[in-house]
């Protein structure tokens, strides 16, 4: 009887555990998405206020600037590095074999004329 | 080396055809004589040598895997090969599934108990990479490296598909319960349910303070030690989300919701991208401090990544420390399986708990985006089949997403957007697993 009891109070817990477990979860998650939603643009804005244009970065990309620069354009310029980039080189064959020479004797690697050639 | 090869191999002959000619002496009254009479060659000397080579050989074979192994080890060698097949076959998950296959296997060569060698042995090598697990300090080091990796710019860009990563955590808490119900205590329910989660780190750092054996409940009784179970299921059922998820995907949602086209995320400039790891950091932390290790270090890794200071701190955490941290895990959580702890019926009822959980927390989050929908207008209007990322499964269950939306529409790309719930369900399993710890720890 006692195990029984047991076991039913776990089960009751756990129901408790699913139940604020999964509140907790959504919270958090709803408290995370509200700030990235409503909190930063603040955040961002104030910022903008403080440091009062100092940051031009994002102004520095103007669209006016590149009017002419359709997509059409850049489409051409990457595919141009594309082809640049795959076919610079031509497809070799890794296998490196050596084959012997068929000349036995050669005055190249002759000890002999080494011999003969000392440096005064 | 020839010569002793011969010598070897005569040896042996003659040890396996003695019985065959009838030699059978008491070895017991000369197994005193020593070894060093060789040279003598009389008959007494050569036999009472005949019998020593013939004990060591026979003590040998008893310490082989031939002699010890049982029929567990070898179910669970052919399951650690299997893994190995998945990995490089179908390419689920490789970087998971090869080692912990190979630790599979390593850990179920039987050997003779008492000689530090297996995971379970306190000062085997091995035993001491299994710290790492039993003590949870891998996955926060693995989280690191996540959070090097995530680009978390698409959930800034739409917050509220924030939400889809904790629908899908309804997962972790119903298989809680369900565990609850087949009979398993509360902390072994709460390290069970975040295999819901869908991410193997933290199912094991959960299983680590939970489910470890040595924790002792309020009863008496120490807990089971489950981590070796946990883990091998959270990280099977998430190498085959390309299998579980498709099917319910299709079961849950029409043809025209699978159609619907979202709009591009907008641009999100630097600026928010440094703020978000801070302020992520301090919410979800302060809701859920037993969580820090995990979320601490994800977000701490993710700083790094994004403040454009630290490359070379978030180049390594997201390639060499990583790598080195996946090695050692995988291969230790797989050769945690040991047939004789791994072969339970716990182990089984897990194992059909996982999947459960998987199916549930999919379905969470696919109606909870239906659901979501009802709410929202116009080009507004979310894919429901983003919902399924919300399982954690990093970066697989994205990409199971996109392909299922390309099946339906072969222009609509889903992956950017189903990254956003996919990393919320990261930060949501792990914000889970802290409650669940802070409930039951």
């Amino acid at each position: 009887m006692l195990y029984m009891k047991l076991y039913i109070d776990q089960i009751s817990e756990g129901y408790v555990i699913l139940i604020t477990g999964l509140l907790i979860v959504f919270g958090a998650l709803l408290l995370l998405t509200a700030f990235f939603k409503f909190g930063l643009p603040v955040l961002l804005y104030i910022y903008k206020i403080i440091t009062k244009g100092r940051d031009k970065k994002i102004k520095d990309i103007s669209p006016n600037v590149n009017e002419q620069f359709t997509g059409e354009i850049a489409a051409a310029i990457s595919t141009a590095i594309h082809l640049y980039l795959k076919e610079q080189h031509d497809e070799e064959n890794a296998v490196l074999t050596i084959k012997q020479a068929r000349k036995l004797y050669s005055p190249w690697s002759s000890k002999i004329y080494g011999t003969h050639n000392r440096l005064r | 080396m020839k010569k002793l090869f011969i010598i070897f191999s005569v040896l042996s002959l003659l040890v396996f055809i003695r019985p065959a000619l009838g030699i059978n002496t008491n070895s017991n009254a000369q197994s005193t004589l020593p070894v060093s009479t060789v040279e003598q060659v009389e008959e007494n000397s050569s036999e009472s040598f005949v019998d020593e080579a013939f004990d060591g050989i026979k003590q040998f074979y008893s310490y082989t895997g031939f002699a010890n192994a049982e029929g567990g080890n070898l179910i669970m060698i052919f399951i650690g090969i299997i893994f190995i097949y998945l990995g490089i076959k179908f390419d689920y998950e490789p970087l998971l599934l090869i080692p912990i296959g190979t630790g599979v296997i390593l850990g179920n060569i039987p050997f003779v108990a008492g000689n530090q060698t297996g995971i379970y042995e306190t000062g085997s090598v091995l035993n001491y990479l299994y710290f790492g697990v039993v003590k949870g300090i891998y996955p926060p080091l693995i989280f690191l490296g996540i959070g090097a990796m995530t680009d978390f710019s698409s959930l800034i860009a739409n917050p509220k598909l924030m939400l889809l990563g904790a629908a899908a955590q309804i997962g972790v808490f119903a298989t809680f319960l369900g565990a609850l119900y087949l009979g398993f205590n509360l902390p072994e329910a709460g390290a069970i349910g975040i295999i819901g989660g869908a991410d193997g780190p933290t199912a094991i750092f959960l299983s680590s303070k939970l489910a470890n054996g040595i924790n002792i409940l309020p009863d008496g009784t120490t807990v089971k030690n489950l981590i070796g179970p946990i883990a091998i299921a959270a990280y099977s059922y998430m190498a085959l989300v390309p299998v579980i998820q498709p099917p319910i995907m299709k079961l849950l949602t029409s043809k025209k919701e699978r159609l619907i086209r979202m709009k591009p995320p907008r641009a999100v400039s630097q600026k928010e991208k440094m703020i978000f790891p801070i302020v992520a950091l301090l919410l979800t932390t302060f809701i859920s401090p037993s969580a820090l290790p995990l979320l601490g270090m994800l977000f701490f890794g993710n700083l790094l990544k994004e403040s454009g200071r630290t490359e070379r701190l978030a180049d390594t955490a997201r390639t060499k420390l990583i790598d080195i941290v996946t090695i050692l895990l995988g291969v230790t959580v797989g050769a945690s399986t040991q047939a004789d702890i791994f072969i339970t019926k716990d182990s089984m009822l897990i194992f059909g708990l996982g999947a459960i959980s998987f199916v549930i927390a999919t379905m969470g989050g696919l109606l909870f985006a239906k659901f979501m929908n009802l709410f929202l207008k116009g080009d507004e209007k979310i894919n429901p089949l983003i919902g399924a990322a919300g399982v954690s499964a990093v970066p697989d269950s994205a990409r199971v997403v996109h392909a299922e939306g390309l099946k339906a529409d072969k222009n609509n790309y889903l992956l950017m957007h189903a990254m956003a719930p996919n990393v919320a369900g990261v930060i949501g399993s792990a914000i889970a697993a802290g409650i669940i710890l802070s409930f039951l720890g």
